[in-house]
């Protein structure tokens, strides 16, 4: 290594011009240049050169952590983490917002469902009563494999469901609703009686856009939340094609063939059958029109020309 | 593998050892030594030169790696491939740097057939006219990569030039002495004048504590009588900072020295008229300390020359 003694040789007074040497090798350099006058004379004559910002430009000099490079870079990478952050952060923050206002619409219903087990829901819909009873089960999201039959799930489990479980596409347990649905649907006159059973929850993709819907060709429900761009599947029920649509906001109602009717009044996160009933008739032919002038009065036309009306949300129907 | 390291204990540590020979494998790669006709084996050779050179026996292996990582390997290797003798690696160097060669010369010299001449006298050291043991040596196998090729050109053609002209000042005729009127010129008469010591000693001190960046600014601007853009430039600083750093720097060095006189038994009064009758003598006494070789003008007259390559 040179020292005060030795002159540098060209090398090392090349890359002290460009900079390039490491920061204690600069200062040994410069502390011999403060010293000699030789060497001064031909870095003064190296570096006054023109078109040396090339070569300087290029050397691949050791910086500080303090040095400005490092600061500048610093700076930048810290804005990029704190716009993405905020964003992050507003976006789960509205993500939140949206779930809090879907289980604000129903809290009654759910609490009155996830309160009595499916076994006192079926004790209550034989009971004969005058007046119609509806019991919904709501259907938590689950996997195929877990079985816990129809119990209801515990609120964790439902916030869970709701907002934990947004992205996870889980099938729902329309089979193990179904056999309670056979029990528990009952004429009583012309009041129409109707039960509902739990069916599958569909994924909720978090995005601040108002979500579309649309029927495919195979009559699959789809729905998209980039205003059409893109369309995913929504699973309803399994092996039902559907041919009606009606959406108002939150409430979205398919029908389908041999009378299969759902309503989501969650934007199609939880789905429950609706199995429209007047005077002892069941709505079995296809449905092939569906609309709903708001929440509660609506109209089911079939592909016999059968109309069926309802001004309750569908839990007592009129047929026409 | 053993050249390229400058500890023979690294090479009783095969991980050490694995892990320079993948760093030197992906250097070799890309340099493209292979393409310009220098073999693995001679790269290995280089890099183990270099590491001797630049580092101390017993260097720890971050250091090596650090060098080896620092160098430009791709410069490395075309020069050290054209000091071998390689065409390919020949025709490499002339697309690239041969015009830039006789434009450093003409930017050095201010002259066009001065330039010439530089830029054909480097072109022949670089070449290798020079011979070793029967060897010829080529300029380019002195270069070890620490900078830019092109950045080690300039330093190398600067050199040349400064040695030339000391060398052509001492065959100055005594013709030319007359007319230039240099065998009356009065003599020096800076030892002449008595200062004191007191002084001197407080100068030294002050001097000696410097910062070396302040010490190389205080001596190009009031020894080498450098302009601030030369030595902002050289410094890689605006010319600005130079200025406020030479203002400073000259309060700054009064308050020491009265400081330093008054350790030294001085009155602040009697430090101040000190300063005062002594400015002029003051400067030569900065002049001496500052520099390690006295002589004047733009290239000093001094016999010794510029370093020579490698020295």
């Amino acid at each position: 290594m040179a020292t005060v003694e030795d002159h540098p040789d060209p090398n090392l007074l090349g890359a002290f011009v460009e900079k390039s040497l490491a920061q204690g090798e600069q200062l040994r350099v410069l502390e011999h240049l403060s010293r000699c006058t030789s060497c001064r004379e031909i870095v003064s004559l190296t570096a006054t050169q023109p078109g040396l910002g090339d070569a300087v430009s290029v050397a691949p000099g050791r910086a500080g952590w303090l040095s400005w490079p490092v600061l500048r870079w610093g700076a930048a990478m810290a804005c990029i983490v704190v716009v993405g952050t905020v964003v992050t952060l507003r976006q789960q923050r509205e993500s939140r917002q949206i779930e809090a206002t879907i289980l604000e619409q129903k809290p009654e219903k759910q609490i009155s469902a996830l309160s009595s087990p499916p076994a006192k829901a079926a004790e209550e819909t034989t009971t004969g009563a005058a007046k119609p009873t509806v019991t919904r089960q709501m259907a938590r999201a689950t996997r195929p494999a877990e079985n816990h039959a129809a119990a209801a799930p515990s609120p964790l489990e439902m916030a869970d469901a709701g907002v934990g479980s947004r992205f996870a596409e889980v099938p729902g347990r329309a089979k193990a609703a179904e056999s309670q649905d056979a029990q528990s649907i009952k004429a009583a006159g012309n009041t129409a009686q109707v039960e509902t059973s739990g069916a599958a929850v569909v994924p909720l993709v978090s995005t601040n856009l108002p979500p579309r819907w649309t029927l495919s060709s195979d009559g699959t429900l789809e729905r998209s939340r980039d205003s059409g761009r893109s369309w995913q599947t929504i699973q309803v029920a399994d092996n039902t094609i559907f041919r009606a649509l009606a959406a108002n906001g939150l409430e979205i109602w398919v029908g389908g063939a041999a009378g299969a009717l759902f309503h989501s009044s969650d934007a199609g996160q939880h789905w429950t059958q609706v199995r429209p009933v007047a005077n002892g008739e069941a709505l079995g032919d296809d449905i092939i029109g569906v609309e709903f002038a708001d929440t509660l009065h609506g109209k089911v036309t079939t592909s016999v020309q059968g109309i069926w009306i309802t001004a309750d949300a569908g839990q007592s129907w009129q047929k026409q | 593998m053993s050249v390229f390291m400058p500890n023979q204990d690294f090479q009783s540590e095969p991980g050490v050892a694995a892990g320079l020979d993948t760093l030197i494998a992906e250097l070799y790669q890309k340099s493209k030594g292979e393409e310009l006709g220098l073999t693995r084996q001679e790269f290995d050779a280089v890099l183990g030169e270099i590491a001797r050179k630049y580092l101390p026996a017993d260097a720890a292996h971050h250091d090596i790696r650090e060098l080896y990582t620092s160098l430009r390997s791709e410069e490395l290797a075309l020069a050290r491939a054209c000091a071998a003798g390689h065409e390919h690696a020949w025709v490499v160097f002339l697309t690239r740097y041969r015009e830039k060669l006789y434009d450093i010369a003409g930017y050095i010299t201010k002259e066009s057939s001065t330039a010439r001449e530089l830029a054909d006298s480097i072109y022949a050291e670089l070449y290798g006219t020079t011979t070793r043991d029967g060897q010829r040596t080529s300029k380019l196998a002195s270069y070890t990569g620490r900078g830019s090729l092109e950045g080690w050109l300039r330093t190398v053609m600067v050199q040349e030039h400064v040695n030339r002209y000391r060398r052509q000042r001492r065959l100055v005729s005594l013709d030319e002495e007359k007319e230039e009127g240099s065998q009356f010129a009065t003599p020096a008469t800076e030892a002449a004048i008595a200062v004191d010591p007191r002084v001197e000693a407080a100068t030294d001190e002050v001097l000696v504590a410097l910062p070396p960046e302040d010490r190389y600014v205080l001596a190009s601007y009031f020894l080498d009588e450098r302009t601030l853009a030369e030595i902002a430039r050289t410094l890689g600083v605006h010319e600005s900072t130079i200025s406020r750093k030479v203002d400073k720097l000259a309060k700054s060095l009064r308050k020491q020295i009265l400081a330093a006189l008054g350790r030294r038994g001085m009155s602040r009064r009697q430090a101040q008229e000190a300063l005062e009758v002594d400015v002029r003598d003051l400067r030569v006494n900065i002049r001496s300390r500052l520099a390690q070789e006295k002589g004047g003008g733009a290239f000093s007259k001094k016999k010794a020359e510029a370093p020579a390559d490698g020295s």
